[in-house]
C-alpha cells in the first residue's frame, strides 16, 4: 500500500457541501479506523477513516471487490465492524443494531418487498416507527418520485426504473440522517441511468440529506457527488472534489482509474517552493511543487493525454512549457471531436495524445516525426514506487 | 436344524391378523367399490351355485396347485425334507404357495367381486377360519370335495372338529390347523387371571388388557360372562353381552382391541393380560417364560382354519391330494411341531414321538378329551343376523 | 433490468403471428392435458361416482341378498347421528397434529433454510429419511418409544409430568404425537421450499427500515412463507384427517377415528352403504374446509 493513501484520505480537507449546516462535519457521518475482516480471514475494509459532512453527497468509487458495499453495510448496521467506530451526528452508533440507526439504504438490487404494493413498501419504515400521517407523507413521496399513479401495484409489475424509484422513495421517506445508495443504477441501461442520476441529484438537493453513493462508474461519481472517495483494496486512496481528483491525482491508481494518464519516469533535479525540476530521459521538465506527491529522488511525471500538445518537429509552440522532441506517430484514431495519437518516444515509451479538432492544426499520420509539449502547471509527479499500471484495467472496464 | 430356521417365520410372528391388514384393506375396499355397477342401479346378490360355477379339472395334465394360506403357517419350505418339498417330490405336483391371507374379512373383500360374479380368483385352495368358511360355503362359492379322494381326512380328523353345523360331514372343508382362544397373562407383573370376568373387572388390570378383534372369539366370551351360551343365544342375550363390552370400554378397563403384536405388548409390559390365541402364546413362551396361557373358567373357544376349494379352481384333484397328504399322521406331526397350533389329525400325537418328543404332552397341541370338554363354538349366524351383529361389533370396537 | 429490450421482439413476434397458430397452440394444450384427464376420470371420477352410488343403497342389503338402489339419502343422516363423535375426533386430532407440525416444522424449515449453511441438503435428506421405511413400521416403532416401560414414560414420570400410573400409549397424546411425527415431512418440505426462496436481503431491508427482527419476521418472512404454510398445512391436515393407522396402533378404543369406522364398516361389518356414505361425507367435509381455508388465506394473491 502506498503510505500516502491513508494520509491523503484523512488529510484532505473535505470540500464544503452546498448547504452544509453550521455543525460542519460534526453533524455528519464519521468513520474512524474502520476495519472489516470476514470470517474467512479476508480483510475487505482496512483501517478506513472518512468524514462526511451533513448534507453532502459523497460517492464511493472503486473497482469491484474493493470494499464499497462492505463499508455501506457497516454504516447501515448490517455488518459488524471488526474494529473502529462509526459516529453519526456526534453519537457513536457502532453498537446500535440496524433497526435502531437513522440510516436507510437503497439496495444494489432494490430488495423491494414483493408481497406489499408500492404504497406499503414506501410506508414500511413510517409504520415501523409509528409515525403519524402516513397517508399524506407517502402520497407526497410518491409524487416526488412520480409514481403516484402506481401506488397499488406490486413491485413485479413495475419497470426497472420505476422499481429503482420505489426503492429510493422507501428509503427517503424516513428522512434518515444518511441515505446509503449501493449502486442503485447498476442494472439500468445507459439512458435511464443518466436520467436517474439527474433525478437523484435533484432530490438530494431538494431534501438536503446526506447521501453516500456507491458506484464503480467514475462518470456517475463525478457528475453526482460533491466529494468522491476513490477506494482500492479496502482503503481510500484519495478523497476530494471530482475536478480536484482528476486534475491532481495523488497516486498512480487514481491517475489511471479516473480517466487516463501518461506516466513517465523522471529524476528529481531540484525542488523549490514553487516547482520541482526533473530530468525526464534527458529532457528537463518542471512540475508545480503543490502537485508533486513524492519525496524521493525519482518520480512518475504524469500528464493527461488531452493536456499534451502535438506539433511539427521544431515548430513554435503556442505556449511555453515542457517540450519533448523526438516523437514518432505510431497510431492515429480519429473520433470526431478529437484525434487520439500514440506517439513513440525516443526512450521507447508510447504516450497518448488527445488533440481537439479545432482545425488550427493539421492531422498527423503514422510515421511522422512530431514534438510534444505541455504546460508545467498541468503535470503532476507521483511516487516511483507505485505501479504505473495500477487501476488501468479497472478504469477501463467501466 | 439351522438356527435361523428355528426362530421366526412362524405364523405367530405376525399373528392371525397380519401387520399389513390396513393398507391392503383400503386398497381392496377402493377396488371393490370401483367395480360396483356404474349407473345408479341395484346390485344383485353375490350368491352362486357351485354346481354350475365350476371349471374343468386340469389336474391330470397340469401337475400344479395354487394355494393361499396365512403367513408363517407351514414348516420352512426351503427345507428339502420338509412337508412341502416331500409333497412335491412324491406327487410330482408343483405347488405355488402364497402366504397372502392376513385376515378373514380382508381376504373376503379381496375376492368378493370375482367369486360373487362367478369369475376365477386363480387359486385352487384358500385357508379361512370357520365363520368365514361358513359364509363362503353359504354363498355357494366353495366346491364340494370328492369324498374318495380325501379318505384320510374322514378317517383321521379328530372328533372335536367333526359335526360342525355349517359343514357337518366335512363336504366342503378340511381343517388345516386348529387353535384355542383363552387368556394369556404376564406372570412377571400380575397374578394368574383365571376367568374372563376377572379380566374385565380386576382393578390391577385396568387399562392394561386387550381383547381380540375377532368378533366370534371375543363375543363368545362376553356371552359367557353374561351367562349366555355362545352356541345358542337370543338377541337379548347378545345385546347384554354388547352392553357388557361397552362398559368395559368406557370404564377404561380395556386398552385396545388387538389383532396383531398384542403378545409383544404383553411381553414388554404395556399390557399385563389379554385374550389370546394358543399358538401365539406357545411361540411367545420360547422367548419369555413369564407369559402363561390360561384356560378361563368360561371355557375355551375352539376354532380351526379350513382348506377350501373355491369355485372355478382348475386343479381340484391336486388340491385334494394335498389335503389327503396332510392328513397322514406323520406329516401332520411334522407340521404341528413347527406351527405349534392344535393338530387336527388323529394319530399325529403318536407320530410326534419321532419328531419332537417334548411336544407330545403339550395340551395346546394335543389337547385331551378333558381339556376339550369345555370348548365351545360360536352359533352359526344367518345373513341378517351376521350383518346386524357384525355392525354392532364394529360400532362397539370402533365407535 | 432489460425489460424494455425484451419487450420489443416479443410484441413483434406476437403481432407477426397468424391467428391460426394460436389456435394450434390451444389444441396442443388440450392434448397435453389429455393423459392427466383420462387418469383422473378413470381413477377418481369413476370410483367416486360408484362410491356415491353405493352410499345410496338400501343399508339393509348384504352381499348375500344384493343391494337395492333406494336413493337412501337417510344413510347420511344415520351416519352423522351414529358417528359424529369419531368424525369430530378425526378433525380435532388432525388439527392438533397440523398445529404441532406447523410450529415444529416452521422452526426446522427456517433453521435449514437460513442457518444450516452447507449442512442444508444433508438435513433435508434427514427430514425425508423416515420415508425410506414403511409407514406401518414407523408407527409401530412409536409403540415401543411410548411404551409404558419405555424411557419416554420413565423420564416423564421422573419429571413428575406423568403420575406413576399414567401412560402415553393408548391415549390421545400418543395418537396426535404419532400423526405429527408421521406427517411432519409433508409440512417441512413445502415450508422449506418457500423459506429458501426468500431473499435474505429482504430481511436486511426490513431491519434497515426500523423493523425489530421479530417485526421483520412477522412482516416479511412470514407473509412470504405463506404459500408454504398453506400447502404444508393442507398436505398435513388432509391425510391426517383420513389416517387411522395411528389411532389403531397408538390409541385405545376411545381414540378411534373416522378412518377406523370406515374400515370397520367396509371390512368387518361388510356394510358398504354406510362405509360409502361416511367416505363421501369425509371427502366433502375436507374439500369444503380446504376451500374455505384457501379462500381465507388468500393464497391466490401471493406472488
Ligand atoms: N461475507 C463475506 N465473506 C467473505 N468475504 C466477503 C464477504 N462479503 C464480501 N466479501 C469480500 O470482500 C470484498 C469486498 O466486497 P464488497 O461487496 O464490499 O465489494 P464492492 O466494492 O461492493 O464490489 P462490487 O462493486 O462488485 O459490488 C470482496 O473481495 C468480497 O469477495
Ligand atoms: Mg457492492
Amino acid at each position: 500500500m502506498p503510505p500516502s493513501a491513508d494520509t491523503a484520505a484523512t488529510g484532505a480537507p473535505a470540500p464544503a457541501a452546498p448547504d452544509a449546516g453550521p455543525g460542519g462535519s460534526d453533524g455528519g457521518l464519521r468513520l474512524s479506523s474502520l476495519t472489516k475482516r470476514y470470517a474467512n480471514g479476508f480483510t475487505a475494509v482496512h483501517d478506513l477513516d472518512l468524514d462526511v459532512p451533513r448534507g453532502s453527497f459523497i460517492a464511493l468509487l472503486g473497482p469491484s471487490g474493493c470494499g464499497k458495499t462492505t463499508t455501506l453495510r457497516m454504516v447501515a448496521g448490517l455488518e459488524v465492524p471488526t474494529s473502529g467506530r462509526i459516529t453519526l451526528a456526534g453519537q457513536d452508533i457502532t453498537d446500535r443494531r440496524a433497526h435502531q440507526r437513522p440510516v436507510n439504504t437503497v439496495f444494489q438490487n432494490y430488495a423491494l418487498f414483493p408481497h406489499l404494493d408500492i404504497y406499503e413498501n414506501v410506508a414500511f419504515g413510517l409504520r415501523r416507527r409509528k409515525v403519524r400521517d402516513v397517508e399524506s407523507k407517502v402520497r407526497a413521496m410518491l409524487e416526488l418520485v412520480e409514481l403516484d399513479s402506481q401506488a397499488r401495484k406490486r413491485p413485479a409489475q413495475l419497470s426497472g426504473g420505476q422499481q429503482q424509484r420505489v426503492a429510493l422513495a422507501r428509503a427517503l421517506i424516513n428522512e434518515p440522517e444518511v441515505l446509503l445508495l449501493d449502486e442503485p443504477l447498476g442494472a439500468l441501461d445507459l439512458k435511464l441511468r443518466r436520467s436517474m442520476q439527474i433525478e437523484i441529484k435533484r432530490i438530494q438537493v431538494e431534501v438536503g440529506l446526506t447521501f453516500m453513493h456507491v458506484t464503480h462508474d467514475q462518470e456517475e461519481a463525478m457528475t453526482m457527488a460533491d466529494t468522491v472517495a476513490v477506494m482500492n483494496g479496502g482503503v481510500i486512496e484519495q478523497l476530494g472534489a471530482p475536478a480536484e481528483l482528476y486534475e491532481n491525482p495523488r497516486s498512480t491508481f487514481v491517475a489511471n482509474f479516473l480517466g487516463q494518464s501518461n506516466l513517465i519516469e523522471g529524476r528529481v533535479l531540484s525542488r523549490s517552493a514553487d516547482v520541482t525540476t526533473l530530468d525526464m530521459h534527458g529532457i528537463t521538465v518542471s512540475v508545480p511543487t503543490a502537485r508533486t506527491h513524492t519525496d524521493g529522488d525519482r518520480g512518475w511525471i504524469g500528464i493527461r493525454p488531452e493536456k499534451v500538445l502535438i506539433g511539427e518537429e521544431g515548430a513554435d509552440l503556442d505556449a511555453p512549457g515542457n517540450t519533448v522532441p523526438g516523437g514518432v506517430v505510431s497510431d492515429v484514431s480519429f473520433v470526431g471531436v478529437s484525434t487520439q495519437y500514440l506517439v513513440r518516444m525516443p526512450w521507447g515509451q508510447e504516450l497518448q495524445v488527445f488533440s481537439q479538432n479545432t482545425g488550427r492544426t493539421r492531422m498527423f499520420t503514422v510515421g511522422e516525426k512530431v514534438e510534444l509539449s505541455w504546460r508545467p502547471e498541468y503535470a503532476f509527479c507521483l511516487d516511483i514506487n507505485q505501479d504505473a499500471a495500477a487501476g488501468v484495467d479497472d478504469g477501463e472496464t467501466r | 436344524m439351522a438356527p435361523e430356521d428355528q426362530a421366526p417365520a412362524r405364523r405367530s410372528t405376525l399373528s392371525r391378523r397380519g401387520l399389513l391388514r390396513g393398507g391392503g384393506a383400503v386398497a381392496a375396499a377402493g377396488l371393490s367399490v370401483a367395480a360396483l355397477k356404474l349407473p345408479f342401479f341395484s346390485v344383485a346378490g353375490a350368491a352362486q351355485d357351485p354346481a354350475t360355477c365350476r371349471a374343468t379339472d386340469l389336474s391330470e395334465r397340469e401337475r400344479r396347485l395354487v394355494i393361499s394360506n396365512w403367513t408363517g403357517y407351514i414348516d420352512p419350505r426351503r427345507n428339502p425334507r420338509g412337508t412341502y418339498n416331500t409333497f412335491q417330490d412324491t406327487t410330482g405336483i408343483t405347488v405355488e404357495y402364497n402366504d397372502d391371507v392376513n385376515d378373514n374379512a380382508e381376504f373376503y373383500a379381496k375376492v368378493r367381486n370375482q367369486l360373487g360374479s362367478c369369475e376365477p380368483i386363480d387359486r385352487d385352495m384358500i385357508v379361512l377360519t370357520d365363520w368365514m368358511a361358513a359364509r363362503m360355503i353359504g354363498l355357494g362359492w366353495i366346491q364340494p370335495l370328492e369324498r374318495e379322494r380325501v379318505p384320510r381326512l374322514h378317517e383321521n380328523l379328530i372328533d372335536s372338529l367333526r359335526g360342525k353345523a355349517w359343514d357337518p360331514d366335512r363336504t366342503y372343508s378340511a381343517p388345516w390347523q386348529s387353535g384355542l382362544t383363552g387368556i394369556a397373562y404376564n406372570a412377571a407383573y400380575v397374578d394368574e387371571v383365571g376367568s374372563f370376568s376377572e379380566l374385565l373387572t380386576r382393578s390391577d388390570l385396568k387399562g392394561r388388557i386387550t381383547l381380540l378383534t375377532e368378533m366370534r372369539d371375543t363375543m363368545g366370551f362376553m356371552l359367557k360372562v353374561v351367562g349366555a351360551e355362545p352356541e345358542d343365544f337370543t338377541e337379548d342375550e347378545w345385546y347384554d353381552a354388547i352392553d357388557a363390552l361397552n362398559r368395559a370400554v368406557s370404564d377404561g378397563q380395556l386398552r385396545q382391541f388387538a389383532g396383531n403384536n398384542y403378545l409383544q405388548q404383553l411381553a414388554n409390559g404395556d399390557i399385563v393380560a389379554c385374550e389370546a390365541w394358543s399358538g401365539d402364546v406357545i411361540q411367545a413362551q420360547y422367548d419369555n417364560p413369564d407369559i402363561k396361557f390360561v384356560v378361563p373358567e368360561e371355557g375355551l373357544s375352539l376354532w380351526s382354519d379350513n382348506m377350501l376349494v373355491p369355485n372355478l379352481a382348475t386343479h381340484q384333484a391336486n388340491a385334494e391330494a394335498w389335503i389327503d397328504y396332510y392328513y397322514e399322521p406323520e406329516v401332520a406331526a411334522r407340521l404341528a411341531a413347527w406351527v405349534n397350533y392344535i393338530c387336527p389329525v388323529e394319530g399325529a400325537r403318536e407320530a410326534m414321538e419321532q419328531v419332537d418328543a417334548s411336544l407330545v404332552d403339550n395340551p395346546l397341541i394335543f389337547p385331551d378329551e378333558e381339556f376339550l370338554a369345555d370348548t365351545w363354538d360360536f352359533m352359526p349366524l344367518d345373513d341378517r343376523q351376521s350383518q346386524q351383529y357384525e355392525g354392532d361389533w364394529s360400532d362397539a370396537t370402533v365407535g | 433490468m432489460t425489460q424494455a429490450a425484451q419487450a420489443v421482439p416479443e410484441t413483434a413476434t406476437l403481432a407477426a403471428e397468424p391467428s391460426g397458430s394460436r389456435r394450434r397452440r390451444g389444441r396442443t394444450g388440450y392434448l397435453l392435458m389429455l393423459p392427466a384427464t383420462l387418469w383422473l376420470l378413470l381413477f377418481f371420477v369413476v370410483p367416486f361416482y360408484s362410491l356415491v352410488a353405493t352410499s345410496l343403497f338400501d343399508a339393509s342389503g348384504s352381499d348375500f341378498r344384493g343391494y337395492e338402489m333406494t336413493y337412501a339419502w337417510g344413510n347420511y343422516v344415520d351416519v352423522v347421528e351414529a358417528y359424529w363423535q369419531p368424525f369430530l375426533r378425526s378433525l380435532w386430532y388432525a388439527a392438533l397434529a397440523t398445529g404441532i407440525c406447523l410450529v415444529l416444522g416452521y422452526v426446522l424449515a427456517y433453521a435449514i433454510a437460513f442457518k444450516a449453511g452447507r449442512w442444508k441438503w444433508l438435513l433435508l435428506v434427514l427430514v425425508i429419511a423416515p420415508f425410506f421405511t414403511s409407514f406401518l413400521v414407523r408407527t409401530l416403532s412409536w409403540q415401543l418409544i411410548l411404551s409404558d416401560e419405555g424411557f419416554v414414560v420413565d423420564a416423564l414420570q421422573f419429571l413428575r409430568v406423568l403420575g406413576p400410573d399414567d401412560r402415553l400409549l393408548a391415549t390421545p397424546v400418543a395418537v396426535v404425537a404419532g400423526l405429527a411425527y408421521n406427517f411432519l415431512p409433508f409440512m417441512v418440505l413445502p415450508l422449506f421450499a418457500s423459506l429458501d426462496k426468500i431473499d435474505p436481503r429482504l430481511v436486511e431491508a426490513s431491519s434497515d427500515l426500523y423493523a425489530h427482527p421479530f417485526v421483520g419476521f412477522w412482516k416479511v418472512t412470514w407473509p412470504l412463507s405463506l404459500p408454504g404454510v398453506v400447502s404444508g398445512t393442507l398436505l398435513t391436515f388432509i391425510p391426517a384427517a383420513g389416517d387411522y393407522i395411528n389411532a389403531e396402533f397408538l390409541g385405545s378404543t376411545n381414540q378411534r377415528v373416522i378412518g377406523n369406522v370406515i374400515q370397520g364398516q367396509f371390512i368387518d361389518a361388510n356394510n358398504s352403504p354406510v362405509a360409502a356414505a361416511l367416505s363421501v361425507l369425509l371427502m366433502v367435509l375436507i374439500v369444503a374446509m380446504v376451500l374455505v381455508y384457501v379462500r381465507r388465506a388468500g393464497t391466490e394473491e401471493l406472488l
